[in-house]
């Protein structure tokens, strides 16, 4: 099986399960729902196995701008919207003091675990992907 | 000369801003009469891939800058020119 093909079986395997999770959700059966799932897996990894996939380095170099973009992104947005969720409560502004908007703080800290996460998940990936290719060794 | 700045286009890892990349893809691939379907087969990448080093979007990598060259049986810098920087000879 070939890539494209690949693709198209891709395509059904997911409108297949797309099909069973909207009657699974009509009918509220949770059975349904985690055989449609397992079945559209197992299907895609049956697919795989069969498929040669060859990645050329215009597509690893895409992948690899639109993940640094994304980081890029994401992680100053969920540091900045942490903080400005933790600041108000912490602050003693009075549109949290009632007490009607208690859940932001739980989301603030979720957002700020999420961010510290990331930062920590990036510095160890660089350190172990800078080791790899060759940097940190003495000056000769 | 005039020199292209085309830094925003391809996979540059030059911080020099004078550098700019042509290359003769598309007058080789007529020589040997293939097409880019052909060719991306050949060295082992996409059509889409060709495309992209013939529209000078994107700079290949040196391996398969050089895997093109020998499919072509010629020096990699008769494929690919580099114009400008500090040491033009």
């Amino acid at each position: 099986m070939d890539d494209k093909k690949y693709r198209q079986v891709r395509v059904l395997v997911v409108f297949f399960v797309g099909v069973i999770m909207a009657i699974s959700l009509l009918r509220e059966s949770f059975l349904l729902s985690t055989a449609g799932i397992v079945t559209g897996m197992l299907f895609l990894a049956l697919a795989r196995s069969k498929t040669s996939i060859s990645l050329d380095e215009r597509e690893k170099t895409i992948r690899e701008k639109a993940a640094n973009l994304t980081y890029a992104i994401f992680a100053p947005t969920i540091g900045i919207g942490a903080f400005l969720l933790l600041f108000p409560t912490h602050s003693g502004l009075s549109v949290f003091a009632k007490g009607e908007f208690y859940y932001l703080e739980s989301l603030g800290m979720v957002f700020a675990y999420l961010a510290l996460f990331l930062i920590a998940i990036y510095a160890l990936s660089y350190h172990f992907l800078n080791k790899k290719y060759g940097g940190g060794g003495d000056e000769e | 000369m005039e020199v292209a700045v085309m830094k925003n286009k391809q996979n540059l890892s030059y911080d020099d801003e004078n550098l700019s990349f042509r290359n003769k893809l598309k007058v080789f691939r007529a020589m040997h009469e293939l097409t880019q379907e052909q060719l991306a087969e050949k060295i082992g990448v996409s059509r889409q891939t060709v495309n992209a080093i013939e529209a000078d979007k994107y700079l290949p990598s040196l391996g398969l800058a050089f895997k093109i060259a020998k499919l072509f049986k010629v020096k990699i810098e008769e494929v690919f020119v580099c114009r400008g920087g500090t040491d033009e000879s």
